[in-house]
């Protein structure tokens, strides 16, 4: 018996100190992030999630970054705003001058020469470079300037201010590091596009030594000229960033949100599931934890005890849930099967269910908030399983005898089921995926879920062999490019929904190239309504985005912009409650 | 040979018929979400046991849960006890010697299988026709051997050795993390959960089988069937399993008691189930979503609990039972 009372009360003890929070680990200037995935490749050349992106920030430098509320470009590695001159009307040179005080980590000054160098680069065949080829196609040429080495001037087809902004958007890479003889110098952009430059033996064995290096799973191979430095990687755990000793951005006198950088060490600990994520912040095992879900969040808020600890943000983003509908399958090939399909979800219960109702909706991808362009005449579609009824009648589905819903294609009797994939471990979509099946078995279509692994996630979308998936895609509100998206020409890459008519495609194209905001805005007022008609993705709501941050990190700079904060900016500072 | 039965055996008979009515009376259909009543606590009506955080009637979750339950662990345990009880019975009767085959044959085999194993993705691609020419390949080196004097002697299948290796192999790797690792590979379905269980749970059974035949085996009347020359699937059928199985009997319960805690285990983590079958595990997870319904973790834990429990005290009374005709605890 005593045994018994023995091990009862050593069970309660570790009990309730396992339970309790513990002391801190955290040292000072040092930040810990909750992630839901790993970035799983760290090559900036091939960073496509936005974990990658994140880390890209911190290792490397763009010419431009977008500011805090997203609607401004603001200068990083560029000295100012690059000057714009816009020749006949389909020309437009771009010219920047970089920051005298940059430099890479061997003392060499951040030159012209780099930028051209990482240009080419991202045009070189050979190199995993589709996606750079697909936003960076507008860049035809770089011109070096004979008398100032950091000056150089962009040529541009379209006169688009999108592709100002886009111009300076990608991670300037050094040349020294990755091609310290130069042969990239003799050939150009034009030569490497077409593919003619296979030919050159100096491509061919550059190509070889970047594929050599493995960048994307050791970036240690590819130092940059950003803050921070990769010190550990463990694979699905954890990744650790410290400051370099010497970094150029101290000598700037005023340095700008984007060229702060004053944690010595960030530490983005992967934590997939959300309730023990939760469970991390509350134990002190991770300082900020970005887009929390909604209960979670005002649950924390209403505690004493963790407002006494944390901080808590929330920013309108410009990122939306989607439901995407595969258009290549062949039960999603018309327009009114996708729009009955539309009908079923209850977007205004799944706002309220899972994020407190604090998301919004919109009729279109373009936010609400962005006044100009959203396309405010489009009804916000609602859920009513009767008009879905009727759009499938449209679409030529009969009912079978109460069974299910058939119809002729090609000659053959198709049957309407679908399958519905989603990120795995997620709460919301997990909750607008089951609320889809059960509206769906409702009138009788067949639903097979399918919660997949992000990146097997990722994998299928791409290779088109999902159907319907609920996805989110992240925006911001300067960039109306939807080449990625929705263009015919992308559907090896982001086009996930295989959507792309001529009509569309010179829609999109249009949009980009136009110069003027007044035609932007008819533009894009029209793309709004086309994708509201063929409904290739479907907009859920956008989402607020949510930060619990422990109070130690001081005021923690938010964006509107994934990831919703700025982890080089954090500066402990003292946080009234 | 009747025997009354305790309290707390009247009680876990109970409430393990209470689990089976539940299932019996639970929806068909899959739980509609009512998206306007998200977590509400329990007492109030309609839901008197409270909702889930996308609006479930945890009743009903509940209810269809231990359908879910049972149409997972039972068939589990029985097919896990069968594979298991056939694999020992054969290891413990037939040993390393006594069962012999040509060498043409073991030959043959062994060739079929290492061709088989090499070509497994054009298998998976073209069953038939691959297997087709495995299986003349296999034939042909068959009846090319046992033309020799070498391919014509007889040659003993370490059965026992080979159903002994493969049952360490299993329980060398922790069964949490092999069940996890194939489960995160397939796609979630009842189905598919049954027959990983039924996979990686036979060994238990199969160490207890093939432990009871042994013993069997030696006893003076088996040796008296086998002196006597009556075959082996008799000797087995006749003399041997009507003294072993009651052993699987016995175990069969806390078989069902380990895959629950299993299934739930699984359900808890997300994977196995497809997510639109209602679980106890699942319905246990929720709480991950909405740490504060603490009805999600009482009602789903208080029913994993209790027929767990059920199943043990079942086993316990049994065992009790069956010492006194066979003493095969000790």
């Amino acid at each position: 018996m005593k045994r018994i009372l023995f091990g009862l009360l050593l069970l309660l003890w570790s009990s309730i100190t396992g339970c309790s929070p513990s002391a801190t680990s955290a040292t000072p200037d040092t930040v810990r992030i909750r992630w839901a995935r790993d970035p799983e490749n760290l090559d900036p050349l091939i960073a496509n999630n936005p974990s990658s992106y994140e880390v890209s920030t911190l290792l490397h430098c763009s010419l431009l970054n977008i500011s805090d509320t997203g609607r401004n470009i603001v200068p990083w590695l560029a000295a100012a705003s690059p000057q714009v001159e816009r020749l006949g009307d389909s020309l437009m040179l771009v010219s920047y001058s970089l920051r005298p005080e940059a430099t890479w980590d061997n003392g060499k000054p951040v030159v012209a020469q780099d930028v051209a160098f990482t240009l080419k680069m991202m045009n070189c065949p050979g190199l995993p470079t589709e996606m750079d080829q697909a936003m960076f196609h507008f860049i035809q040429d770089i011109r070096l300037d004979t008398t100032d080495s950091r000056r150089f001037t962009l040529v541009c087809t379209g006169q688009s201010s999108d592709y100002v902004r886009n111009s300076g958007d990608f991670s300037i890479l050094p040349e020294y590091a990755l091609d310290p003889k130069g042969s990239l110098r003799s050939v150009s952009i034009r030569e490497l596009r077409s593919g003619a430059a296979t030919a050159y033996a100096s491509v061919t064995s550059f190509v070889q030594r970047y594929q050599a290096a493995q960048l994307a799973q050791h970036p240690d191979n590819l130092p940059g000229c950003g803050p921070y430095q990769l010190k550990n990687w463990q694979p699905g755990r954890f990744l650790t960033f410290t400051r370099k000793l010497k970094w150029w951005g101290d000598a700037l006198a005023k340095a700008p949100p984007i060229l702060r950088a004053v944690p010595k060490s960030i530490t983005y600990q992967i934590i997939p599931d959300a309730g023990t994520a939760m469970l991390a912040l509350r134990r002190g095992d991770i300082d900020l934890y970005p887009l929390m879900p909604a209960a979670e969040f005002a649950r924390l808020r209403r505690s004493d005890a963790d407002r006494a600890r944390l901080s808590f943000y929330t920013v309108d983003s410009y990122e939306c849930v989607v439901a995407n509908f595969n258009t290549r399958q062949p039960t999603l090939q018309d327009r009114f099967t996708r729009q009955a399909l539309s009908a079923l979800f209850d977007v205004p219960g799944l706002i309220r269910a899972t994020q407190q109702g604090a998301a919004y909706r919109s009729a279109s991808i373009v936010s609400p908030r962005v006044h100009p362009y959203y396309n405010d005449s489009l009804p916000l579609p609602t859920y009513d399983t009767q008009q879905a009824i009727t759009l499938l009648r449209k679409a030529g589905w009969r009912e079978v005898n109460g069974q299910g819903w058939v119809r002729k294609q090609a000659g053959k009797l198709l049957e309407l089921r679908l399958s519905l994939s989603y990120r795995a471990g997620d709460p919301a979509l997990e909750a607008a995926a089951l609320q889809f099946r059960a509206a769906a078995t409702a009138i009788r279509i067949p639903v097979d879920l399918r919660p997949t692994e992000a990146s097997l996630l990722v994998q299928q979308l791409r290779e088109g062999t999902t159907e319907v998936s609920l996805r989110s895609i992240g925006g911001n509100p300067a960039a109306y490019d939807f080449t990625p998206l929705f263009h015919s020409n992308s559907t090896s890459l982001y086009n996930y929904s295989g959507f792309g008519t001529p009509a569309s495609d010179h829609l999109i194209e249009a949009i980009v190239q136009t110069p003027d905001t007044a035609q932007k805005t008819r533009l894009l007022r029209r793309f709004q309504r086309l994708l509201y008609t063929e409904r290739p993705i479907y907009v859920l709501y956008f989402l607020q985005y949510r930060i619990a941050a422990a109070r130690r990190l001081g005021r923690v700079p938010v964006t509107s912009i994934k990831p919703s904060y700025r982890a080089n900016a954090i500066d402990f500072s003292p946080v009234t409650k | 040979m009747t025997r009354r039965l305790s309290f707390a055996q009247w009680l876990a008979v109970s409430w393990l018929l209470l689990v089976v009515v539940s299932a019996c009376i639970a929806p068909t259909s899959s739980p509609v979400p009512d998206l306007l009543h998200t977590q509400e606590p329990p007492f109030q009506d309609p839901h008197w046991l409270g909702t889930d955080p996308l609006g479930h009637d945890v009743l009903q979750l509940l209810l269809a849960g231990a359908r879910t339950t049972l149409l997972i662990s039972i068939p589990t345990a029985v097919l896990a006890s069968l594979l298991g009880g056939a694999a020992g019975s054969v290891a413990g009767f037939w040993g390393n010697s006594t069962y012999q085959v040509q060498r043409a044959s073991a030959a043959a085999g062994v060739i079929g299988a290492v061709i088989a194993l090499l070509f497994i993705p054009q298998l998976r691609t073209n069953p038939f026709p691959v297997g087709l020419v495995i299986g003349v390949l296999s034939c042909t080196v068959y009846y090319a051997l046992r033309r020799t004097s070498w391919g014509q002697r007889q040659i003993a299948v370490p059965i026992d050795s080979m159903v002994q290796a493969l049952i360490a192999l299993l329980d060398s790797i922790p069964l949490l993390l092999l069940v996890l690792a194939i489960a995160a590979v397939q796609r979630p379905s009842s189905m598919g959960l049954v027959v990983l269980l039924v996979l990686t749970c036979w060994t238990t059974p199969a160490r207890l089988l093939r432990a009871v035949t042994l013993r069997t085996k030696a006893l003076l009347f088996v040796e008296a069937a086998v002196v006597a020359g009556l075959p082996t699937l008799r000797i087995l059928r006749y003399h041997i399993w009507p003294n072993t199985w009651p052993v699987l009997l016995i175990r069969l319960p806390l078989s069902i008691a380990i895959i629950i805690g299993l299934e739930t285990t699984l359900s808890f983590l997300g994977i196995g189930l497809a997510p639109e079958v209602a679980s106890w595990g699942r319905l246990l997870a929720s709480i991950r979503v909405a740490p504060a319904a603490w009805w999600l973790l009482v009602w789903p834990g208080a029913a994993i609990f209790f027929t767990i429990l059920s199943l043990h005290t079942l086993v316990s009374t049994k065992i009790t039972g069956f010492d006194k005709h066979l003493d095969v605890t000790k």
